[in-house]
């Protein structure tokens, strides 16, 4: 049985309250400062320290492998809030035993337009992280894990080995997701499936103490794991899991490093990156006619295109695209692009998925869904008249 | 209860409080005596019976003729105070015979306070006080020390306070040191509106409709409405209430240069009022002070999107509507306009708010009130 932790990181550039009667002002759209202060206040709390822990993984554990999406807007304000992350990212990648999976540059909802937009972003974020890392991505994920039938053609057209899914039941149709699966499109593209009981053992349930199994050790964990029938497991979770989601007190940081020493305790256990399970042999074949996600109950679009706000706002985004293209402005297109970002619309989301509406508003950077679509609307409307007025210029 | 106005003639939350109250009260089998210093008329309510100074000698068996002078005719603004007929309206409460098996008192505000708590004292029952505004917010921190006193003796006697929300039971705490443990908050609610229907319009129609009071903010409305006017000239304003800020509003709308854009509607009757808020696109209540802002309720209720002052008791309660702070002229402009411009969020904002403005209503109030007499009557009070 192997190990495959997979690691996203992610932050995305929130917008500045932008005021309908800022329209045509000039002022900026996204508010640097307080994007990077979060990226800091995370950075302490979390990036560092866990970068730090899998260094110490990887140098004493030559058989630990870890594998990390990182998103085009993580890197841009690392650059600027926290530099040393990227070094500390680049050694771990120098070792071989990290490796890096590919995915849209701006963490967008691009797979939802017309083509070439999504081939555009994901290129950028293989150059990317081809100049920052020195590493190309071999494997594909795509925003909040989506998966589908068009994007595994989409993936197995651009090159790709595999794509990340959702171990959802009824893409399964009752199969374990604990090996490894191909596209039913696209026979030669490994499909990795997460197994998410055991990623939101440590994803969600860690710290809860009215959880049976509180307090989760990684004894326990690597025996749960190790009894699993099955070749792989996918353990894929965001990166901010730990130090921020759940915060160091909680000892999520002392689990992780706890973990590569009680699995090397476990007999038949081990650990592989997303290339190495994508070269393990080949059960089944997965088929999506619709999208799925890793989100909330129903694993589908609902968190971001849910409701009318959202479904109104990325129509709007999609026709201001088509002006900002024609408009041939790049200042335009990367803001554009910006905006393109999922959390925007996960901010407009108003609940109806029982339990998840906690979620939303943890991670929401409004106070409310009437707030996140209006502030987002004049920052469109902005970028609009900006296209227009260029196009005719 | 110790009151005040009382429907048909009523200006403020107070009037609309005593009378939703009294009706859930004789609802759940209650009967309420409702004094009052006016003459009426009054809304009818089975089971309530008005009393007032003047009344006509009754055949009320042992009751002397009054010699307390006659009530008001009509209801006279708040915060202006006739210090006479006040000591006069608490004499005779205080000394009103005729009442059989009251069990509790309930004082609403402070013009009847001194009065209700002799009555109380006298009646061997318990005294409860409703405040649903403070002189201090009434006079914008300029008290009359006259009624901050009736204020005072009311929440001093009162063995339990009700707060029409939790920012006015905080000030009742800090400025009136009333003990935290002796005050409910009690929000006010909205009845369901008969009609239903919106009225699309040509022209876009932005709301204000409440009393022409300092407190009120009236003057950011207004000045919220040239900044939107400026990018979207066809808007429409509405100011319906009628007060005493009026003549400094009209030449405010004169000075901003939108007087044509501008319409004051004095006070308007239900029928009107739920006619105007069909066919408004936006309602907003920009109070520098409002314990609560049942307008607003209302609005939600009729499916009218929503601005609302941060610092109004109805924030605390109102998920689907913008809060803004008081003083922020821009913001309110931008959410005026984001709401006329922005079709898909009003009509969300507008479903959700009626949604949410109707999840719980007088009766539910009611029960939580006669919940507040139960925690000082006998056990077994409560049917």
């Amino acid at each position: 049985m192997k190990i495959v932790l997979y690691l996203h990181l992610h932050q995305p550039w929130r917008l500045a309250r932008f005021r309908y009667l800022d329209l045509g002002s000039g002022r900026p759209y996204f508010d640097d400062e307080r994007n990077l202060e979060i990226f800091r206040r995370i950075a302490g709390k979390c990036y560092r320290p866990t970068l730090e822990r899998l260094a110490r993984a990887v140098d004493s554990h030559p058989e630990f492998r870890c594998s990390l999406s990182i998103t085009g807007t993580w890197v841009e304000q690392a650059h600027r809030a926290a530099p040393d992350l990227l070094s500390r990212l680049r050694a771990l990648v120098a070792t071989g035993q990290v490796s890096l999976v590919g995915e849209t540059y701006y963490h967008s909802l691009a797979f939802l337009l017309a083509p070439p937009e999504l081939a555009e972003e994901v290129a950028l974020q293989r150059q990317m992280l081809e100049q920052e890392f020195g590493a190309t991505p071999k494997l594909l994920r795509m925003t909040e894990l989506a998966f589908s039938d068009e994007l595994a053609r989409f993936a197995a057209q651009e090159g790709y080995l595999g794509m990340l899914a959702e171990g959802w039941e009824p893409l399964l149709r009752n199969a374990s997701p604990n090996y490894r699966y191909s596209s039913h499109v696209a026979p030669n593209l490994a499909v990795l499936l997460r197994n998410y009981r055991l990623s939101d053992d440590v994803g969600f349930r860690f710290s809860s103490r009215e959880w049976n199994e509180y307090p989760l050790t990684a004894e326990k964990y690597a025996r749960w794991i190790a009894q699993s029938p099955g070749e792989m497991v996918g353990l894929f979770m965001d990166f901010e899991t730990f130090g921020e989601h759940h915060p160091e007190s909680s000892g999520i940081l002392d689990f992780l490093s706890a973990l590569p020493d009680a699995a090397a305790r476990e007999t038949g256990l081990g650990w592989a990156s997303v290339e190495e399970a994508s070269a393990l042999r080949t059960v089944g074949f997965i088929s999506a006619p619709t999208t799925i996600t890793w989100a909330d109950q129903n694993r589908d679009l609902g968190a971001w295109l849910g409701n009318d706000l959202q479904r109104s706002a990325f129509e709007a985004a999609k026709k201001v695209g088509v002006l900002v293209r024609q408009s041939g402005d790049p200042e335009a297109i990367t803001a554009w692009r910006k905006l393109l970002t999922s959390d925007h619309f996960y901010y407009m989301y108003l609940g109806g998925h029982g339990a998840d509406l906690g979620v939303h508003q943890y991670f929401s950077a409004y106070g409310s869904p009437y707030d996140a679509y209006a502030n987002y609307m004049n920052a469109l409307t902005d970028l609009r008249q900006r296209a227009i007025a260029r196009i005719h210029r | 209860m110790v009151g005040w106005e009382f429907p048909p003639h009523h200006t403020g939350g107070l009037g609309v409080h005593s009378f939703e109250l009294c009706r859930e009260l004789t609802l759940m089998g209650h009967r309420v005596t409702f004094l009052t210093p006016f003459t009426g008329p009054f809304t009818e309510i089975p089971g309530v019976s008005f009393r007032y100074p003047g009344e006509p000698a009754p055949a009320r068996s042992g009751s002397t003729p009054s010699s307390w002078p006659t009530a008001y005719d009509r209801p006279i603004d708040l915060g202006r105070p006739y210090p006479e007929a006040m000591v006069d309206y608490n004499g005779w409460v205080a000394a009103l015979d005729g009442l059989t098996e009251v069990d509790v008192v309930h004082v609403h505000d402070w013009f009847g306070t001194v009065g209700a708590a002799s009555l109380a004292r006298r009646l061997g029952c318990p005294l409860v006080m409703t405040v649903h505004s403070t002189e201090y917010d009434r006079s914008l921190g300029h008290p009359w020390k006259e009624i901050l006193d009736r204020e005072q003796s009311g929440l001093d006697a009162a063995d339990r306070v009700v707060a029409v929300s939790r920012h006015l039971k905080a000030q009742l705490v800090e400025r009136y040191h009333v003990p935290a443990d002796k005050v409910r908050v009690i929000y006010n609610a909205v009845r369901p509106p008969e009609r239903l229907a919106r009225l699309e319009s040509p022209e876009s129609v932005v709301l204000y409709l409440g009393r022409l009071a300092a407190m009120k903010g009236v003057d950011t409305f207004l000045r919220a409405g040239a900044r939107v006017l400026r990018q979207l000239p066809d808007v429409l304003l509405v100011v319906a209430g009628e007060g005493p800020e009026y003549p400094r509003l009209l030449t405010l709308a004169a000075h901003l240069d939108i007087a044509d854009r501008v319409l004051f509607l004095g006070k308007v009757n239900e029928e009107e009022r739920s006619a105007l808020l069909a066919r408004s696109s936006v309602f907003v209540l920009p109070s520098i002070v409002e314990p609560f802002g049942i307008a607003a309720l209302e609005a939600m209720a009729a499916g009218v999107p929503t601005i609302v002052s941060k610092t109004s008791g109805v924030a605390e309660v109102a998920r689907d509507v913008f809060a803004v702070d008081f003083w922020d002229i821009e913001e309110f402009a931008s959410r005026i306009a984001e709401l006329l411009q922005y079709p898909t969020l009003r009509a969300i904002m507008g479903d959700r708010g009626r949604t949410e403005a109707l999840r719980e209503g007088w009766p539910e109030r009611a029960l939580e009130t006669v919940g507040v007499y139960a925690e000082l009557l006998a056990p077994g009070w409560v049917r």
